[in-house]
């Protein structure tokens, strides 16, 4: 992984800079722009299209945030993370339609924001549990058992019980107006917009700060080498479910918020497709990197995106071309793995680093 | 009782594929420490190409042989082009390769042969159920397992017979020693890319003539994915005992547990099976354990 280097001329002169978030005033004053961008610039620049695109692309960033903890900073290969985003939203729907909600909560709009970290704390739960065999098992065998999560929790759980509840059948709906935050109902694409921006910026807020703690330094330490982290005196069972938890919590932030966005979820919103989604995310933004799950989340939807806008041309001589655009998309995203992990296998975000240090060590590059 | 029976003889020929199956997959984690994630849909492209040759007019075997044949192509020919590059790369690049190639698969499918079931018309194995004694055995089970069965003797003969299965073995023992004594690493992955693409494409063949053909057959090829962790990644014996154990638990549970939950146990039997299992048996039945230094 690339280290960014501060431009020519600053230095740090005690711990507290070297700690700091934003280490130069020109950074400060661009992450403050990004915030005006990103709260304003966006909201009202954007059509009802491109915000619902841009929902997908936050969505994707909470989902992956928790895969690339796992991966990227503690090591442990799941896949089966679609799985803990099916809980958090299943937890959180089946909240606010079957709970007795007290009216006062309901009035203030509360019902919502304290389901989601219930649901959050629940698909914390079940990704310890499938987190356990990681006490023993390491590499492929783990893959295997985190799959066997994707099965056993959205396959079989939730396909055949938990959607049965209430006898909705497969699909729970979800009428107007129960998706409430405080005085707003979540009902169009620019609250789910701010909604989603708002709980991006927590969890990865959150999950830097960890990862700038000594949880942090642990799940690194075991990533590198846990048979050397364990003889430092970590205690790496109890550090590797930490990082479970920690995943599933995000992840069932994710799935709570989508609910808003859907207004009806079923099990075929959380195929084992998607979780190997997240993990190809991942991998293109630059596995090991905050900046990379961004990244990688942006290029994956929004590329996607202008493949579709390409195609819609062609879409009158070729009908087939849009018609199965679902599977060209697949293939395309396949492709698009391999060639990164081909040509680019540090990722977007290697890439960006280099960009970023030439231009923080011209004109002495060397 | 009767029932007892027929579950156990139906899952030991169903298990017979999945052995089939689960042997190609040790064959790429042995040569080339990486696991496959494409081997579903490596058995569904050697399966709907044998349906449509099959479609088209040309005899059942025939166009088995011209699956392999296809087979034989697409795998020296992944191996080539994606894999060939990643000789020397850390094991979790190889393993995502392996999920975008899943993908490219899948999606090439979907987009080719569309998403609707289909069946091998006219059937190839007659619906005239054999009796053996008090057992009733479907015809396509019992062909699907003597092909399974001759072509896993076929496949093991190979690695213990011929040069270049010594070759792969070698390799697989030891790669560094294998290079030096002028065993071509290349070749050898290539040689177990386009074995694997063949057992795969042959057992889904078999598995798309038992129920019909569609994506969801894909599936049926990660099951092999618990067979091979059963066995021990890393054991070719073990994954035909694996698969042939995960056929029957599979349809054990079909037919006493599905009463108590209904629904899908059978799919999720065998992953369930796995997760507890390696808890108590990290390495499989016959996995190699590794002893780890710092």
């Amino acid at each position: 992984m690339s280290t960014t280097f501060l431009p020519c001329g600053v230095y740090h002169q005690n711990y507290a800079q070297e700690h700091g978030w934003w280490q130069t005033r020109f950074i400060k004053a661009k992450m403050i722009l990004l915030f005006v961008v990103l709260f304003v610039g966006i909201p009202f620049g954007a059509d009802s299209y491109w915000l619902s695109v841009y929902n997908q692309v936050g969505y994707t960033i909470l989902g992956a945030l928790g895969v690339q903890l796992l991966i990227g900073f503690c090591g442990q290969v799941t896949l089966g993370h679609a799985a803990f985003l099916a809980v958090g939203a299943y937890t959180s729907t089946l909240l606010i339609l079957e709970f007795p909600w007290p009216q006062l909560l309901i009035k203030w709009g509360l019902a919502y924001p304290l389901s989601i970290i219930i649901a959050a704390v629940m698909s914390g739960i079940c990704s310890v549990l499938f987190g356990l065999p990681s006490a023993r098992v390491k590499g492929f065998y783990l893959i295997l058992t985190t799959m066997a999560a994707q099965f056993i929790i959205v396959d079989f759980i939730i396909t055949q019980y938990v959607s049965q509840i209430g006898g909705r059948g497969q699909a729970f709906s979800l009428p107007p107006g129960t998706i409430k935050v405080g005085p707003w109902v979540i009902d169009n694409d620019l609250k789910v917009y701010y909604m989603m921006i708002v709980l991006v910026i927590l969890c990865v807020t959150i999950v830097v700060n960890l990862l700038r703690s000594r949880a942090g330094r642990a799940w690194v330490a075991i990533r590198d080498n846990d048979i050397s982290a364990e003889v430092m005196g970590i205690n790496v069972v109890k550090y590797k479910l930490l990082a479970f938890f920690v995943a599933g919590f995000i992840g069932g932030i994710a799935g709570a918020f989508w609910i808003s966005n859907l207004a009806a979820i079923s099990p075929e919103h959380f195929p084992w497709f998607w979780s190997l989604w997240l993990v190809g995310v991942i991998l293109i933004g630059g596995v090991g990197s905050i900046h990379g799950t961004i990244f990688g989340s942006i290029f994956m939807v929004v590329v996607m995106e202008l493949l579709q806008l390409g195609i819609m041309p062609l879409a009158d001589t070729y009908p087939k071309l849009l018609m199965d655009f679902l599977f060209i998309k697949e293939a395309a995203f396949g492709l698009a793995i391999c060639a990164f992990m081909i040509f680019e296998p540090y990722g977007l975000a290697y890439r960006w680093g280099q960009i970023k240090n030439y231009f923080n060590l011209w004109p002495f590059s060397y | 009782m009767e029932l007892f029976f027929m579950t156990l003889t139906t899952g030991i020929m169903v298990g017979g594929i999945y052995a089939l199956v689960a042997l190609g997959w040790v064959l790429i984690y042995k040569c080339s420490g990486a696991l496959n994630l494409a081997m579903g849909e490596m058995t569904l492209i050697g399966a709907y190409v044998s349906l449509s040759f099959y479609s088209m007019g040309v005899p059942f075997l025939l166009a088995l042989l011209f699956s392999l044949v296809i087979g034989f192509a697409l795998g020296v020919l992944t191996e080539r082009i994606f894999l060939d590059r990643l000789i020397g790369e850390p094991v979790l690049t190889v393993i995502m390769v392996t999920v975008g190639l899943s993908f490219f698969f899948k999606g090439t499918v979907e987009f080719l042969w569309g998403t609707d079931t289909r069946v091998f018309d006219p059937p190839v194995f007659s619906i005239e159920p054999i009796r053996i004694g008090p057992l009733v055995i479907g015809q396509v089970y019992l062909w699907s397992f003597v092909a399974a069965i001759i072509l896993l003797c076929v496949f093991v003969c190979f690695f213990k017979y011929t040069r270049w299965g010594l070759a792969m073995q070698a390799t697989a023992d030891d790669e560094m020693a294998a290079l030096s004594v002028g065993v071509s690493a290349r070749y050898v992955y290539a040689a177990a890319w386009a074995i694997a693409f063949m057992a795969a494409g042959v057992g889904g063949t078999l598995l798309g003539n038992i129920n019909g053909l569609n994506i969801s057959v894909g599936y049926l090829g990660l099951l092999v994915l618990p067979a091979v962790v059963l066995g021990g990644l890393n054991s070719i014996p073990g994954a035909i005992v694996g698969g042939i154990i995960i056929g029957i638990l599979q349809n054990f549970c079909g037919a006493y547990l599905d009463r108590y939950f209904p629904g899908g146990v059978k799919e999720i039997a065998p992953f369930a099976f796995m997760a507890v299992f390696l808890l108590f048996k990290p390495y499989g039945l016959w996995g190699w354990e590794r002893i780890e230094r710092v």
